[in-house]
């Protein structure tokens, strides 16, 4: 795995636990340890979203330059 | 609105092109329990939902089936990356290529194509949630049929965590279920429809 998809991975991971959490506090929303929980993941996931943003370019529209946006790979495209 | 994330839910990377497994999987792009179906259903159930833990369930769990969508497509799209005529020939590809090439279409591994009549708006939460609840099963039954056919690692991982969200998603529709039910009058809640007939709608 190089460093990009490393990267990717963990912001991957962290996002994911943001957003099961994110799930059960549809149906949980008293939930204060979820809600902790869900903090945390979410910091740190966006910690790793901009660190991958910088070296390896824009993960939504709104955060690239111009036709950064427009570089491979795309997500269908194996190795993303 | 919806932003769009330049990258997949999970994971797929299918080292070994094979349209007999992008056929299979297929039905889990176009098919009746497929993942565009899910998520169509769940965007336009959720109008008309009474309470904010529904709304933000059906909008939540619909956004991620729009992400397995694009799994599923990305997984037809690397299973059928360079194929020979012999290829497309000899794994039973050539009805499907024939018509779509090899592009991406949404539709049943029997070749059926995606229509919106897999899929129902019942504006009763009671009713909706309990075809969702079978929504789920039925495509989680779908992967584990795919899981019988299929012997390649670099597909069963990404079918295996898709299985997977589909219990996830089953458990917390049971618990809309019991947020909805726990509002109601428990003598009477399946003669009527409580968002309708009782204007429980804000």
């Amino acid at each position: 795995m190089n460093e990009r998809m490393k990267l990717l991975h963990n912001y991957s991971a962290e996002q994911f636990a943001t957003w099961e959490l994110h799930l059960y506090l549809d149906t949980h929303p008293a939930d204060k340890n979820a809600l902790r929980l869900h903090r945390k993941h979410s910091a740190r996931a966006a910690e790793l979203k901009e660190e991958y943003e910088s070296k390896f370019g824009p993960l939504t529209p709104a955060s690239g330059e111009g036709c950064d946006w427009l570089n491979d790979p795309w997500p269908w495209e194996k190795g993303v | 609105m919806w932003t769009y994330e330049k990258k997949l839910q999970y994971p797929v990377n299918i080292k070994n092109p094979n349209p007999a497994y992008a056929k299979i999987i297929m039905d889990q792009y176009g098919g009746p329990d497929g993942e565009l179906g899910a998520s169509m259903r769940y965007l336009s159930q959720r109008y008309t939902m009474p309470c904010g833990e529904l709304k933000g369930l059906l909008t939540d769990i619909g956004t991620e089936e729009l992400g397995h969508f694009e799994m599923i497509g990305a997984m037809i799209y690397q299973l059928t990356r360079n194929l020979s005529c012999e290829d497309i020939k000899k794994n039973g590809f050539d009805a499907y290529f024939v018509t779509h090439t090899d592009g991406v279409y949404a539709a049943a591994a029997s070749g059926t194509p995606w229509t919106a009549s897999y899929i129902q708006t019942k504006a009763d939460p009671i009713a909706d949630l309990h075809e969702n609840l079978a929504a789920e099963q039925k495509a989680r039954v779908t992967y584990d049929n795919i899981l019988r056919l299929i012997d390649d690692p670099d597909v069963l991982d990404p079918i295996r965590f898709l299985r997977e969200r589909e219990i996830v998603h089953y458990q917390r529709f049971g618990e809309g279920m019991r947020v909805l039910t726990d509002t109601l009058d428990s003598k009477n809640y399946y003669i009527y429809n409580p968002s309708f007939d009782r204007n429980m709608r804000k």
